[in-house]
């Protein structure tokens, strides 16, 4: 690993499902050596490519677990994230762009900019990411790279620009024309290892020159030196053209474009050359840590391995050896044996093995420095914790997490499956934060959430192959909320007397809307009427209310619940009297709190022919969708609208009827919003009778 | 919840263009400017208050994307309110819908299919259209009567155009109207008309039929938002 920071690169590949992300990777890690031969993501071989390693991923053809590797091209490190394209899986590409310094973003020649590539570059967009784009799969039919790159600029509003000029399109993919050094280069060998470096051909001289003027217009203005070359004319160095991309895209103000196709070994060495070239080192982009001495003031981080360590655990597998804790380091270093401190929990863990991860192979290393991603074993951590060394007390930003939108039951068959389950469960909720899990205290199930049907698909699938977990899985649910809309006061007693010690409490205060955050406990007592040992017993009753609602028994968020009087008994007061006492107080309040049900809203995209596009937008409305405007690109329009998740069920299938399977959709969660007056009530009935029969 | 009296400015109503419309009477108009002073802040203040109203919007955007043009209104009511998103006061999203064409792609033809797709199934019926970035150079007077016509079909209360003048085309109507509007001013039942002045910016009122407002008017913009000024 080189010491040297400007010779790092922490990348991350994103992009749209399907737009060849991982056949990408596959050759780059050909090409840097780290692998000796080329497998295909659906190859007849078997073998899948080497970043999909689970089981699943490789039938499916779909990466679902982002994986890590490390490879060098030229002088430069290159430690890589294979991210997730489907939407559902969205917290990982999150997750990895948090720890990166820059990104390819990869699209398709010929579905250009689609959905889920908005959805990516927003991401980077609030991450902050550099990012250079690849036009990939120019070999297939229909490729166009100029449509493509003039998407970039319309749909995502990326200054972007072509370096390259492809030599021929679709079958007839030869090379491509580098506008900077001005030279046509072409890909020998059985795998296109061997570059050849040829003059531009005659028929593409003038388009070259013409587009190379135009480029050099266009970064000018990220150098001055190169302005006065291109003013005074003449040849100009390559060097300050590299130098004024770099700045550019390091901004964030350029995205340099790139073509080629992965599958056909054409244009990824140049790439290499791009990520070398454009991309950020981790001295080039700033990161900042929260100091918790200093009410959590932000800082920037030094990148200096001299300096004390910050860490981030980023990413958790549970493996055959124990918890695997991905780590990217801001400042300091790390060696087998030091012993560094989990800022969340403040607990003292020891280092014991530090491996480099190569998808889901390992090499055991002794140290790491700054601006480097390797993996830990042993460390019992959550994703999103910070490690540092004794001397210092901060946190890195923390990230942001979706809150899970579906649920579902799933349903151990025997004893056995249930022990495996178990262990399936706490596995994945603690490497994946949008995952959760817990018991439906009522029906005595166990309930999986996430982030859409296709993400607690592939888990259930994973408690299968990988725990041997048989289970039963139930309907898919969606996650209503409960929350309230008025103040409400409450005044409850709690007093029992049964024979032997007597319970009694009394509860008194007000709730009212919280309108950030999920709950909020003030306790505004005075004088001592309640004492002090049984103020957390009222939180604690009252955290105990919010996790089934009157309504319709979904959890309740966005309350303040203030309390201002009560009393207490000196013999039979007690932490559960005051419990039990806050959960009346709860539910007195409740219900003149105006309660209402609120459901998942979810942001939809809608891509297909024109042709379709009254039928799409009857469908969404029948879904009680929202639309919120339809694009118009070419034969195409995309259609956006907000629609409960609760009417997409199936929506798949219908899409496919309504359009011929022409038209295909994404979907995200947006937000939450209260349910119609006629859902609810439906809602209501439903789970009245639902308790009248358990 | 926005009232309707937070918004201070309220170009709809201060035109007189509500009560127009309460006669049954149409109004087509059009804002002119040179490049990058303010267009589109005046056509979405045109919509926001359409849509205060009560009035159904569609908003055309040729050249632009749906994220972009949602993000003029969430700016214009934020800078109009206390940071209020359109997103978050759902009966008056509602009332906005918006369409985005590539410069090359809109025709009225193409417009009127997908309208009527929205107005047959019932999805969505306007009564406000704003058309943002329509080539008035390469559109005849012919294209402009068939979207005057357009009006009268739908049962639109208003149509709203930007439209981009140069500072080298010195092309005006009989009227004052400048290029590119100039051959078709007999058209547009208002003008209106973005100018620099020094440090101020005016909204110059060249034409308004039926209005409450004369011609020849001027109205201020705040030059940091390009919000109309109070009176």
């Amino acid at each position: 690993m080189n010491k040297d920071l400007s010779k790092v690169r922490n990348i991350g590949i994103s992009a749209h499902i399907d737009s060849g992300k991982t056949t990408l990777t596959e050759r780059i890690l050909f090409y840097t050596n780290r692998i000796h031969a080329i497998h295909e993501v659906r190859g007849k071989d078997g073998v899948g490519a080497k970043m999909d390693s689970m089981e699943l991923e490789k039938e499916r053809g779909i990466t679902i677990q982002s994986a890590a590797t490390y490879c060098s091209w030229k002088d430069i490190d290159i430690n890589i994230i294979d991210t997730p394209g489907h939407v559902d899986f969205t917290v990982e590409v999150e997750r990895a762009l948090r720890v990166l310094d820059g990104a390819i973003l990869v699209l398709c020649s010929v579905g250009g900019v689609q959905s889920q590539s908005i959805t990516v570059n927003r991401q980077m967009t609030r991450y902050k990411v550099p990012r250079i784009a690849f036009i990939n799969k120019c070999d297939r039919t229909g490729a166009n790279p100029e449509r493509v790159t003039r998407q970039l600029r319309e749909k995502l509003d990326l200054n972007a620009h072509m370096m390259q000029m492809p030599i021929g399109l679709e079958g007839d993919l030869a090379g491509m024309v580098d506008l900077v050094t001005m030279q046509a280069i072409y890909f020998d060998g059985d795998n296109g290892e061997k570059l050849r470096y040829e003059a531009i051909p005659a028929g593409m001289a003038e388009e070259a020159e013409e587009r190379r003027q135009a480029l050099l217009e266009e970064i000018s203005m990220f150098s001055e030196e190169l302005m006065e070359a291109v003013l005074e004319g003449g040849d100009i160095d390559a060097a300050l053209i590299y130098d004024a991309v770099r700045k550019g895209t390091v901004s964030l103000d350029f995205t340099p474009v790139f073509v080629g196709s992965a599958y056909k070994n054409k244009g990824i060495q140049l790439l290499l050359d791009a990520v070398e070239a454009y991309l950020p080192s981790p001295t080039d982009v700033e990161n900042f840590a929260l100091d918790l001495k200093n009410n959590e003031a932000e800082f920037k981080v030094s990148n200096n391995p001299a300096d004390p360590l910050i860490m981030l655990a980023f990413k958790l597998e549970d493996g055959r050896y124990g918890q695997l804790t991905y780590v990217r380091t801001y400042q300091g270093q790390i060696r087998k044996g030091d012993t560094i401190y989990n800022s969340r929990t403040g607990k003292k863990v020891k280092v014991g093995r530090l491996v480099r991860m190569h998808s889901d192979e390992m090499e055991e290393i002794e140290e790491c420095g700054s601006g480097d991603i390797v993996a830990l074993f042993g460390i019992d951590c959550a994703s999103g914790d910070t490690f540092t060394s004794e001397n210092i007390s901060c946190s890195m930003s923390s990230m942001h997490i979706p809150e899970p939108v579906i649920s579902l039951a799933v349903i151990p068959v025997d004893n056995k499956a249930q022990i495996n389950m178990s262990k399936a469960l706490n596995r994945f909720t603690k490497e994946d934060p949008t995952f959760k899990t817990f018991v439906d205290h009522e029906t005595g199930e166990t309930i999986i959430s996430g982030m859409g049907e296709l993400h607690l698909e592939v888990y259930i699938e994973r408690m299968k192959r990988e725990y041997k977990a048989e289970v039963q899985v139930g309907a898919p649910q969606v996650a209503y909320r409960e929350t309230i809309t008025n103040r409400a006061e409450f005044n409850y007693t709690h007093k029992k007397q049964t024979g032997g010690s007597g319970q009694f409490g009394r509860v008194a205060g007000y709730m009212e809307p919280l309108e950030e955050g999920d709950y909020e406990f003030v306790d505004s007592i005075v004088g001592g009427v309640i004492p002090r040992e049984y103020i957390p017993s009222c939180d604690k009753g009252f955290q105990k209310s919010l996790e089934k609602g009157a309504l319709c028994g979904a959890t309740i968020t966005g309350v303040r619940c203030v309390i201002n009087d009560g009393a207490f008994h000196a013999v039979d007061s007690s932490d559960i009297a005051f419990q039990l006492a806050a959960i009346g107080a709860f539910k007195e309040g409740y219900m003149k709190a105006k309660p209402v049900i609120m459901e998942p809203i979810m942001k939809v995209a809608v891509e297909g022919p024109s042709e379709f596009q009254g039928s799409v937008m009857g469908s969404i409305n029948q879904r009680r969708g929202m639309i919120i405007g339809t694009m118009e690109e070419g034969n195409y329009t995309v259609v956006e609208a907000e629609v409960p998740l609760s009417e997409m069920f199936g929506y798949s299938t219908t899409l496919r009827s309504l359009t011929q399977g022409k038209a295909e959709f994404t979907m995200e969660f947006a937000t939450f919003k209260p349910v119609p007056k006629g859902v609810s009530e439906e809602l209501i009935k439903k789970y009245q009778e639902e308790k009248k029969n358990s | 919840m926005v009232e309707n009296t937070v918004v201070v400015n309220n170009p709809i109503r201060a035109l007189g263009l509500d009560k127009k419309a309460g006669q049954g009477l149409q109004s087509m108009g059009v804002v002119i400017a040179r490049a990058g002073l303010g267009k589109t802040a005046i056509l979405v203040q045109f919509a926001l208050d359409c849509m205060l109203l009560g009035n159904k919007v569609l908003h055309v955007s040729i050249g632009q994307s749906v994220d972009k043009t949602r993000k003029w209104y969430d700016d214009i009511l934020a800078m109009l309110t206390d940071g209020e998103k359109l997103e978050t006061i759902p009966e008056i999203l509602r009332n906005r819908m918006i369409m985005t064409f590539k410069e090359s792609a809109f025709t009225k033809a193409k417009l009127e299919e997908r309208l009527d797709d929205l107005v047959k199934q019932d999805i969505y019926k306007p009564e406000c259209l704003i058309i943002d970035g329509y080539d008035f150079e390469h559109n005849d007077y012919t294209s402009m009567e068939e979207l005057r016509g357009f009006m009268s079909e739908h049962g639109l209360k208003m149509i709203w155009f930007s439209a981009v003048t140069h500072r080298e085309d010195k092309r005006v109507s009989a009227n004052g109207v400048p290029a590119p509007c100039h051959e078709v001013d007999d058209l547009f039942d208002i003008v209106l008309f973005i100018k620099p002045e020094g440090e101020q910016m005016k909204l110059d009122i060249l034409k308004c039929d039926d209005c409450a407002v004369h011609p020849g008017t001027s109205l201020s913009l705040d030059p940091a938002t390009m919000l109309i000024q109070k009176g």
